[in-house]
């Protein structure tokens, strides 16, 4: 085959500020002017257009923080709108898997793709042609950087990001050194703090120090992951594209409040309807979960009040999947973290220990008849609960102790309210 | 979006009808027939009526392609000075215009990108409620 003879190329494509640009797509109003997007319930800066960023706005920031400089700026705010970009981020990978390569959806915003069947002179068109047709489908501008390892294609669209044209290969470049000596070592993919720590107390600040480090010197101080980032960055790939979607091994569902929460009733409220939403996501991916977590905290920004926060963990007599036993075990759970006195802020549970829903198999149940029948009743009841939610929207049929008001609701103060995913949401255009 | 409508095997035609007739074949889905590019394509609602000359009510649907190139007479998401608005394109010559579709509104807009009038995407259905 004569792809084999041919060198591998990876392509990262990464969405340039990802929620800003899909706030753009239908409010052209704001596509030159300073934006930011705040996370659930307004918490935090998650995402920045260049102008805000040239603002010296902060990525991760709290919104409180940084207001002064907001409202100075005209900065338009955000709040996020996880369902319009989860739509946009469908469409790009969509979009992506047209071009008939290997793909690894990395995160809402970013792709690896595998680009080794073409030919090593065309790559940076192809690189042009795939940013072009993303940008002209779905309005998402991305940025592409195109190297033999996906190391070095985090480092390409690095420097792709600071270009007009957004892309960069580093395919037909001999050496590479002069680029990756520009490279601080902790924004190298896979080098975290205390990587970052220890390689600088070794004399290492940029890539090009780790990559020429000798084989033996990494192997002997440190472990098998950076060694796998030393070689990457020669260009040998050693991190595949994980391109078959592993089935997942936890499922968190968790949110802020929109306001304090004090009450046990209120707490619980929430806890039971974050079950059944973890619950119906894994039913939906044919899973069952072993154990559940929940957890519970204030605010840590609130200095008048006390700081409280507590999680513990249950195993299910026998792994499920079911709405009723999940929300049963997680009140349980939180008759015994819950305190009095305190603004709770946060809470959410955790399914752990996911396994496929068919291989589950219990010594007692399985013998019993009647067991199965209970079994399969409450599986057909939870599939009605399932499609009729589907249905008629989410929370039309419920566990009664998941409460009918929900007071703890997010806060979404500057939502654009747009959903191209939801016929009673759809972007209005003015004729 | 997700519709579909039940699609009967039998034709409409001369003859007796078919015995088979209350056997439904399969149920029509209009995604695939209205929505050819799926990842590209985006469903809006419209407000006002500058266009109702062409068939284009208030609170009617679009069907809109950002993948296409539009026609001479196609109507169009257009940016006009960073603001989305439907329209018909219109070419003289090498120009192109945009231009509403209504006696009331008269106008013709010259398609210039330096200066924030751009093509958005196409217009390939309009949906109506006519009940």
């Amino acid at each position: 085959m004569s792809s084999i003879l041919r060198t591998k190329k990876i392509a990262l494509v990464d969405c340039n500020s990802f929620y800003v640009s899909c706030e753009r797509l239908f409010n052209p109003k704001i596509r030159r002017k300073p934006v930011v997007v705040l996370s659930n319930n307004d918490g935090c800066i998650i995402s920045r257009s260049n102008e805000a960023k040239a603002l010296g706005i902060k990525m991760g920031e709290p919104y409180f923080k940084e207001k002064d400089i907001i409202i100075k700026n005209k900065v338009e705010v955000f709040s996020s709108n996880y369902s319009l970009y989860g739509d946009l981020s469908r469409r790009v990978m969509r979009t992506l898997k047209r071009f008939n390569t290997k793909i690894e959806v990395y995160s809402i915003d970013e792709a690896f793709l595998d680009l080794s069947n073409f030919p090593d002179q065309d790559i940076e068109k192809v690189g042009k042609e795939i940013r072009d047709t993303v940008l002209q489908w779905t309005g998402i501008p991305t940025s592409i950087g195109i190297a033999k390892t996906k190391t070095l294609s985090k480092i390409a669209n690095h420097i792709a990001k600071k270009k007009q044209s957004g892309v960069t290969s580093l395919i037909n470049i001999e050496n590479i050194d002069p680029i990756l000596e520009k490279i601080d070592i902790n924004d190298v993919w896979g080098v975290g703090r205390q990587l970052t720590k220890f390689y600088n107390k070794n004399g290492i600040y940029n890539a090009k120090q780790l990559k020429n480090k000798s084989n033996s010197w990494i192997k002997k101080s440190s472990n098998v992951l950076s060694s796998r980032t030393a070689m990457e960055l020669k260009g040998i790939p050693c991190i595949n594209l994980e391109t078959t979607t592993t089935k997942r091994k936890s499922c968190v569902v968790s949110r802020s409040f929109g306001k304090r929460v004090e009450r046990f009733q209120e707490l619980k409220e929430a806890v039971a309807n974050y079950c059944l939403n973890a619950s119906e996501k894994i039913r939906s991916e044919s899973l069952v979960a072993k154990a559940i977590t929940v957890f519970v905290r204030t605010s840590p920004f609130q200095r008048n009040y006390g700081y409280y926060s507590n999680a513990k963990t249950v195993d299910f007599p026998i792994a499920t999947n079911n709405s009723i036993e999940i929300v049963k075990a997680a009140v349980t759970i939180l008759e015994t973290i819950f305190k009095n006195g305190y603004q709770y802020q946060k809470a959410g549970v955790m399914l752990t220990g996911l396994s496929n829903a068919n291989e589950k198999t219990n010594l007692f149940s399985s013998e019993k008849d009647e067991k199965i029948n209970k079994d399969e009743k409450i599986n057909s009841l939870m599939k009605s609960i399932d499609s009729t939610n589907h249905r008629y929207g989410r929370s039309t049929l419920s566990v009664a102790s998941a409460g009918v008001q929900k007071k703890w609701n997010m806060k979404r103060e500057y939502s654009s309210k747009i959903d191209t995913a939801d016929f009673y949401s759809l972007p209005m255009i003015r004729a | 979006m997700k519709l579909t409508i039940p699609y009967y095997l039998h034709k409409a035609g001369a003859g007796f009808p078919s015995p088979a007739t209350d056997y439904i074949e399969e149920d029509i889905d209009l995604n695939i027939h209205l929505i050819k590019n799926v990842p590209a394509t985006f469903i809006i609602r419209v407000q006002g009526k500058s266009m109702v000359d062409v068939g284009i009510n208030d609170g009617d649907l679009l069907v809109v392609d950002k993948s296409l190139k539009p026609k001479n007479f196609s109507t169009v998401i257009a940016n006009v000075h960073d603001e989305l608005v439907v329209k018909s394109l219109v070419q003289e010559r090498d120009k192109k215009f945009l231009t509403s579709g209504s006696k009331d509104f008269i106008d013709k807009i010259l398609i210039n990108e330096e200066e924030d009038i751009f093509i958005w995407g196409v217009v390939t259905y309009v949906i109506h409620s006519t009940y």
